[in-house]
This record gives structure tokens, sequence and C-alpha cells, in this order.
């Protein structure tokens, strides 16, 4: 069985931003997502992990949750620009990538996982929320998130066993890079990108998405009310916005809900192109990201072939089964 | 979440005033041709235009010791600024408070403030006031990472979420307390992280990209005038230059590279890419507002060094309100 | 001499008498609010605010946080901006909290301001030992405010000044601290039902005298009084001049009492090294050492903090006989 040392990003920027606000939002601090990467230190090393590579951030979540858990395995910080940004993210999930990292373990929300997916589009991931609006990332202890990233790591269960690729977006803008989002990609009548999360549905135009859960809040909530699409379903979903439609009560962020226009929605097969033109602002994933200039086309589609993200619930299942956490024999030991 | 095109050029103006203010003011503090000691708010003109842009006359704030640019924000006239600066009978404080007390009652601006931390527990007060008084104003303090380990500080938030103040905490995160970063000044990165243990929302915006600042300005305000109470507004952003003066690089406590890093997010110069992008105003158009302002700032420095220094007489007054003989000066 | 326009007049304590100001303070001018620890649910831990909140309301009597920065920032907030505060520091000791706030904004704020900053306010406090409350809750620091260009320094003495002296300090447009005295707070005396005001800066002959002048503070007036009935005996006929206000001090008064009487002892219950007393005798000598027979007494508390025990504390506070045995002393008789 192969692994590889576990990347670890915890960003420090998730859970404060104007989320908090305009909608019912919490603060997340960084005192606590140091104790979760302390936890899962602990769970992955519990479950066979003993390399370990990170981002360093400037807050230092994860240089000081390594004391904290105890952790004398290998630990070593990848290189970074320090940028402060999601581009210190990017650089670190191709870092991991080249260094053959078996499993990524993110602390953070639908924004900091896309930046893993810009650097290593099909990364393996163990992915923890920390964020607002997050569809992606689960909420989950650490403890355990730590214990199915180390399960892989060490090669005890194999990562095609407990990991499907989730579904992105691709995005293909006029004469500029190419981008992605995991969960949505949406174009909103703004010039800027101000303080980035959307809060305001009469400003949303064209929405695709990978999934539509109604049980989510944010923009994949507006189609999961409408037309539920699963993580695992294929293709994904356009919507349009604006009247002559449906109306619908989503909740567009944490505790807010808005009466949105649904003209219509359609679904899209896998790889179906939707093209959409400026001027606008590209909000991806839930925050503003790309302005489109007047005429400025960008085509977005779902393709299949995204992060291979590790069902921890499975994982620990099947962890279970094989009794990978059964002790050593000595003298009485359960049955 | 749009942002009106009129707002966009008013904040691009409130920044170069501030820009152009600073720059003229640091220079003559080299050229020491105004008294004692300036703290410059170059590389932080984001937070207060964007702050600014969303209160009125009525509204009140509370400033620091590096206060121009809340006071150039805030609608301050040039001229008594720099008089003040320049210690003039015809400053905004006839003189007597400089650079690190200039105020302007008349428009809500209760002052800069030598004390770090000083701010908060009188904005309070005013945001206290405001509802007490029956108006819709908020009074907004500004405060900076150093500031935000004052006792008084948490004393103010505290009071202000219990009492659900009309207010708006701004915590101005310029990377240094004076030469230390924040890293020596407390176990946490973020101050917004300290809202929920008072009791209120914590927010972190750019603090360079003025349209991410008035946003959530925006926001928070409409919050305390709703009466739904203050906000812990946290901006992130760089002070260009050293504590005191227009130093900015070779300095001992950071690096020349970390300043070139962030002078590549000047905040006026994103905003003036930002509006030529969007087709709301030329590089030509930006220089013009630059060249305007600095007519006025040269008019105005010109004014404050040929304005008279107060009269002996004004030593004494001032203390109080009314003119009771000071208490040395009974007659004999 | 004072007098109220008052027609009614009745026997009130002290305590009552603060409270009763403050009542007259509270229906003559909707700008006043009273804000402190204490001092609305409870009323007061010394009972001077007792009913106000029954009569005026939350809004304008306000149970505040163990916060004095915060609150004396609250005052001067909002008495710069068109309201005119009372706040209430529990004990004086406790003024060290707000060192800041009233050495550096209140007091200050209308001289740097170039004039332009009105600072209606009031701080009243308790002062005063002998009720074997230690160290930390007994101190008389009225030297400290005197010291402070900005500030105005009251002590009432009696029931009728602590209302009269108290109404003259809400109405004043300066900061003015009120110094009361908690052992004087079941003192009975004479106080008129009306609001009235004692002129500040004016100091009150208590009892007129022909060859001894004491000028004594707070509750050391009485103090005094009743050295003056000793000492009567003695041929000695003491007048008694209490400045009531500390800043701005009435020196005329008492330079003419001294022309008169020409031997002065200054009696305070502070320390008495760099006390309130040392500026009074430094004065006096200034305006009328031609006058004087003898070099001008001082009496306060020795240098040393105010000590718990009963015994300790007997000897520290002063009182008539220490007071009649220090002018003893300055006339040259055997004591």
């Amino acid at each position: 069985m192969t692994g590889g040392p576990v990347g670890i990003v915890a960003n420090p920027a998730s859970g404060k931003d104007i989320r908090r606000l305009v909608a019912r939002a919490s603060v997340f601090d960084n005192q606590e997502k140091a104790a979760i990467v302390a936890r899962a230190f602990v769970g992955a090393i519990a479950a066979g992990a003993t390399s370990f590579r990170y981002l360093p951030d400037r807050y230092g979540i994860v240089a000081q949750a390594i004391p904290d858990a105890g952790v004398d395995a290998d630990v070593a910080p990848v290189d970074s620009p320090d940028t402060d940004s999601a581009l210190d993210t990017i650089r670190a999930a191709a870092q991991f990538r080249d260094l053959g990292c078996a499993v990524v373990l993110t602390l953070g929300g639908d924004g900091t996982n896309r930046a893993v997916a810009r650097g290593w589009r099909d990364a393996p991931l163990v992915a923890i929320s920390t964020g607002t609006n997050n569809v992606f990332p689960r909420m989950i202890e650490g403890t355990v998130a730590g214990a199915a990233a180390g399960l892989v790591a060490s090669g005890a269960i194999a990562l095609a066993e407990v990991a499907r690729p989730a579904k992105l977006v691709t995005v293909t803008v006029d004469g500029e890079r190419d981008d992605l989002a995991l969960v949505d990609a949406v174009l909103v009548d703004e010039r800027f990108l101000g303080a980035r999360a959307i809060w305001d549905a009469s400003r949303l135009r064209v929405a695709v998405l990978t999934r539509a859960e109604p049980a989510s809040v944010g923009v994949s909530a507006i189609g999961g009310l409408l037309r539920p699409l699963g993580e695992r379903d294929p293709g994904g979903l356009a919507l349009d916005f604006g009247s002559g439609g449906v109306l619908v009560d989503a909740p567009i962020a944490p505790g807010l809900y808005q009466t949105v226009p649904v003209r219509r929605v359609r679904p899209l097969a896998e790889g179906e192109p939707v093209v959409v033109e400026g001027p606008g602002v590209l909000a991806l994933d839930g925050e503003r990201e790309r302005v489109l200039k007047q005429g400025q086309r960008a085509i977005l589609s779902v393709v299949p072939d995204g992060p291979r993200v590790v069902d921890v619930r499975q994982t620990l299942h099947v962890a279970a089964c094989r009794g990978l956490f059964r002790a050593a024999p000595e003298g009485r030991d359960g049955d | 979440m749009d942002v009106d095109r009129n707002v966009l050029l008013d904040l691009h103006r409130r920044m170069v005033r501030i820009r152009v203010f600073e720059e003229e003011a640091g220079k003559l503090m080299e050229a020491a041709r105004v008294p004692g000691a300036l703290h410059l708010y170059v590389g932080e003109e984001a937070v207060a235009a964007g702050v600014m842009a969303n209160l009125t006359d009525d509204d009140q704030i509370t400033s620091t010791h590096r206060g121009h640019g809340h006071l150039v924000a805030k609608g301050g006239d040039f001229k008594r600024m720099y008089a003040e600066l320049f210690g003039r009978a015809t400053g905004y404080n006839k003189g007597k408070g400089g650079s690190m007390h200039v105020c302007d009652m008349e428009i809500g601006m209760l002052g800069a403030n030598g004390i770090v931390g000083a701010g908060p527990p009188i904005a309070i007060g005013a945001a206290f006031s405001d509802r007490y008084r029956g108006t819709s104003n908020v009074a907004v303090t500004f405060f900076g990472d150093g500031a935000s380990n004052e006792g008084g500080v948490h004393e103010a938030a505290n009071i202000a979420a219990l009492w659900k103040l009309p207010g708006l905490f701004v915590c101005e995160y310029n990377g240094y307390g004076e030469f230390t970063p924040p890293a020596r000044h407390q176990a946490i990165r973020d101050v917004a992280d300290r809202a929920a243990g008072y009791g209120m929302p914590g927010v972190v915006v750019d603090g360079m990209d003025v349209i991410a600042v008035y946003e959530a300005t925006r926001e928070a305000v409409a919050r305390a005038r709703r009466g739904d109470g203050p906000t812990l507004l946290e901006c992130k952003t760089y002070r260009f230059y050293d504590h005191v003066g227009i130093r900015g690089m070779g300095v001992s406590y950071r690096t020349d590279d970390e300043v070139l890093q962030w002078r590549k997010r000047d905040p006026v110069a994103l905003l003036e890419a930002h509006l030529a992008d969007a087709q709301i105003l030329s590089s030509d158009d930006a220089r013009a507002v630059h060249d305007e302002v600095r007519a006025e700032a040269l008019a105005a420095v010109a004014f404050a060094e040929s304005s008279p220094f107060p009269e002996p007489h004004e030593l004494l007054e001032d203390v109080y309100d009314t003119s009771l003989p000071a208490p040395d000066e009974a007659p004999r | 001499m004072t007098t109220a326009e008052a027609t009614t007049s009745r026997k009130l304590t002290y305590v009552a008498a603060i409270a009763d100001g403050l009542r007259c303070a509270l229906r003559e001018d909707p700008l006043v609010f009273v804000a402190g620890e204490d001092i609305a649910g409870y009323g007061g831990v010394f009972g001077h605010t007792r009913g106000l909140l029954a009569e005026f309301g939350p809004t304008r009597v306000l149970d505040t946080p163990i916060s004095e920065a915060g609150i004396i920032g609250l005052g001067v907030g909002a008495a710069a901006t068109g309201c005119r505060p009372v706040i209430d520091i529990m004990f004086m000791d406790f003024m060290g909290e707000c060192g800041d706030e009233i050495l550096n904004q209140m007091a200050k704020m209308r001289y740097m301001f170039g004039g332009k900053a009105r600072l209606p306010m009031t701080v009243t406090t308790m002062a005063g030992a002998g009720m074997n409350l230690a160290a930390q809750h007994s101190q008389s620091l009225e030297a400290w405010f005197c010291h402070i260009p900005g500030l105005k320094v009251v002590m009432p003495a009696t029931p009728y000044d602590a209302k009269g002296l108290l109404l003259a300090a809400v109405r004043d447009d300066n900061p003015v601290v009120v110094v009361f005295n908690k052992r004087s707070l079941g003192m009975q005396g004479d106080v008129p039902e009306a609001a009235y005001a004692v002129e500040l800066g004016r100091a009150n002959i208590v009892r007129a005298g022909t060859n001894f002048t004491v000028v004594a503070t707070g509750r050391m007036v009485h103090e005094a009084l009743a050295a003056a009935m000793a000492l009567a005996q003695d041929g000695l006929d003491l007048e008694v001049v209490d400045p009531r206000t500390l800043q701005p001090l009435d020196i005329e008064t008492i330079v003419a009492s001294v022309r008169k009487t020409h031997r002065a002892l200054v009696v305070h219950e502070a320390v008495r090294f760099g006390g309130f007393g040392a500026e009074v005798a430094a004065q006096i000598q200034e305006l009328a050492f031609d006058h004087l027979d003898a070099p001008v007494g001082r009496v306060g508390a020795p240098f040393a903090p105010v000590p718990f025990s009963p015994a300790l504390e007997k000897l520290y506070v002063p009182n008539a006989d220490r007071i009649a045995a220090e002018v003893r002393r300055v006339v040259g008789l055997q004591v």
C-alpha cells in the first residue's frame, strides 16, 4: 500500500467576511482553527500518518497546533509566497502534489478548497468547514477528519476506496486566465469585487451549479429548492435570474432569506457550455472574484474531474471493518 | 451591494485629498517648517475614505494620533488643518492642539487623540448621546491594532454591545503598533476575533480596497442606525511611512520588501485602476483631481504659514469655559 | 454666605441630600443623565441614588458595567455632543482605573481643541477613611485633580453643600469632580426642598473667629469645629473656613481671614505631603506674609496607606484633638 504525507492548509481569513454583518454568520476565530488542526494531527497520527507538510500562514495556525498536539512526526512547511491571499494556498497545493502528498486536509470554506483545486485540480481532500455559506466542506470534528486523512496517508486505506471526484465548474474568460468553482459560478450585476461576498439576490443574473442542495445556504440553495441536484448526480444546473418565472424564498446567506426571482432552471449536461457576458462580476463559490468588462465573455461548464473528496464516515467505517484501530493484543482486549 | 458612480468619485476625491494633504504635511515636517511630530496616514486612505463616505456631518468620529486622514475625509478644511500643524491662531484649535489633537466639532470630528486607545470610550459616549437625544446619528471610533490591547477599548466595546449603541468600531490594522508588529502584541491575528467576546459582529475587510471598506461600512452604519447595535470592522491596511514622519524604508523593524509589496496595493492607485477599467474616471481625469487638490493644499500651506501665532493671552484662555481667573492668578 | 431660593427646608441626611440634588438635576434638565456602577437598580452602594430609577427610568438612570474608563469616556463623549452627564465613580480609590479619561480627555479636551469643546460633565465619587475599608477604599485623592488644569473640584462638608455644590457642578459647563465623604453620609442638616446651587469657587466661613484661621476641607470641617469648641476654653477664637471648592480656590476669603487672625492651619484628611494644604499654605504665605505671626501649620494623614485595623486607622485619620494640638503648637501654647 502506498501512502504519502498529509498536506495541511488552514485559512486564517475564513469565517470573517461581511456575512457576519449582512447575514447572521458567526466569526470563526483562528484559535479554534488551531485547536481543530491540533486535534486533526492527533487523529492522523493515531491512524498511522507520520509525515505532514503544511502551508505556513501569518497567524501560524498550523505552527502553533504542532506543539499543542505533541507532534514529533515529520512536520515541515512548504514554501509560501506569503501574499496573505489565495495565491499562497494555490502554490501550496501545487507543492503538495509535487511532494506526493497522499491527502490534503483543509480548514476553510468553499473558497479555500477552490484555491486548493486551482493549484491541484484533482487533489485528494479531507475538507473541514470553518467558513460561511459552505457547501463543499463539511462540518466535521477535527479528530475524525484527521483520522480519515491519516488512514489514507498511511496507505492503510486506498484513496480510490473512499474518495470520489467532485464536480467543478470550469471558467474560461476571454483573454484572461482560466478559473474554476467547486459549487457555483454566478454572474452578478456588479462592477467591483468590493467586500467579496454576495448578499443581495436582486443582483444575480446567471448561475451555474455543480450541485443544487436544498439543505444548504447560498446560490446552491436557490437551485436546490427548485430542482435538487446532488453532488454525485451527473451534470449541473443553470439558473437564469429575473422575472417571468418563479419566485423562491431561499437562504442566500446564513440566517438570511430572500425572495429570488428565477426565470429559468435548466439541467446542464457534462461539459455543456453556458456563455455569460459582461459587464458584471463573476462570483465563484460565493465570492466576487472576476470582473467581466463590457462585452467580455466567460464560458462556464460543469465537468466531473475535480478534487477527489474523501468520505470521512466511509473511511472510518472501512477502518472499523478492517480492525485498523484495534490495539495490539495485550491481555484482555475487548472481543 | 452596488456602489453608485458619484460615490466612487467621492471616494476617490476623499482619498486623494488625504494623500496630498499628508504628502505636503510630510514635506513640511522634513523641512522643519512645522514644529513637533506628525503621524502620517499615507497608505491607509481607503479606511478613512470608505468609512466617512457613509457618514453625515452630524455623525461623530473619534480619531487617533494618526488623525489627519480622518479629519480630511470627514470634510476638514485644509487651511485650518495646516494652520493647526503650524501652531497658528487660525488653526482649528487656535494652535493649542496641533497635529495630535486636531478636531472639528462642527462636523462631528471629536479630535485626533494623543493617547492610544482613548477614542473608543469617548465614541460610545457620543453614540449614547446620539440615541439619548433622539437623533439617528452614529458614532464611529478609529483605533489601531496596537490600541486594540488597551483596556479602555474593551470596556467601550462591552458597553456599546451591551447597550446596542449606534456605533462602529473601526480597527485600522496597519501592521505595527508604533514599531512593533501585532505578533508581539497579541496572541491573536485578527482583532475581529474578539468581536464575539464583546457580543457584536466582527468583520475583516481589505483595508486597501476602498470599495470593500465602503460596502462593509454601509452595512454596519445601516445596522447601527436601525438600532441593532455596534459592529467591529477590522480593516487590514498598511502604514507606508514610519510611525512618525515620512521615512518608510530602510528602517530596522520592517523590510523594504514588505513595504514594496504593500505599495503594490496602494489604495489610491488601486481605486484609480478600478475606475479606469470601469470607464468612470480616466487616468487623465484622476491626475487632474490630484493637481487640483495639490493646488488647494499649497494655497492652504501658504495661508497657514502666513497666519499669526496665538497671542500670549491665549495661554490661559480656554482652560475653562468662563473667564474665571486661573488659580495661580488670584488678585493680590 | 449662601442663601437658598428655597422657602421650605427640612432635615436631611448627607446621603439623602445627594440623592435630592441628583433628583433636582434630573428634573430641571432633560439632558442630564446619571450613570454608574450599581446606582440604578440597587440605588447606589451608599444609597445616594436611591429612588432615582423609579422616578426617571432606565434611560436616564443607568447601571453600568464595572468599567471606570469606559464610563468616564461615556460621559466625555456624551458631554461633548450635547448631554449633561453625571458619572458616579463608586470609590475615589477607583479613579486610577479611569486616569486617562479624566486626566487627558475630560480635563484637556476644551483647551486642546482651542475652546471648541464644551464638557458639562460631573463626576461624583466617595472619599474618606474611618470605616475600616483599608487602603483601596478609603483614600482622599482630591489633590490629584486640583493639579490638573481644566478640572474643577468640590468637597461638600454638609448636607446643604452636598446638594448645592452638586447642583452647581451639574449646571456648570466644565467638568467638575464632586468629592463626597462616606463617613458623613448619616449626618443630618437643613436642606431646602427647592433646587439651589452653592456657587463654585466661593468659600464658606463656617465659624467666625478672631485670632486663628483653620482652613478645613470635607469632613475635617466638623473636626475643626469641634477643635474650636475645645480651644475656646483656652481663649482661642478660631475662624473656620471651608473652601468648599478646591479648584478654583477662593483664596481671597482665606487670605482675608488670615489678615484678621494672623495665624493659620490647613487641615485635610488626605496625606499631608504634597497635599492640597501645601498649596493653601504656600498661597497664604505669598499673599499675606506680612500678616502672619507664625508659620502656617498643616494637619493631614501621615505618609502611609490607609490601614485596616481600627487601632491603626484611628491613629491615621486626623481629628479634633490633633487639630487642637496643632493649633496650640502654632500659637506656642503647651500641648
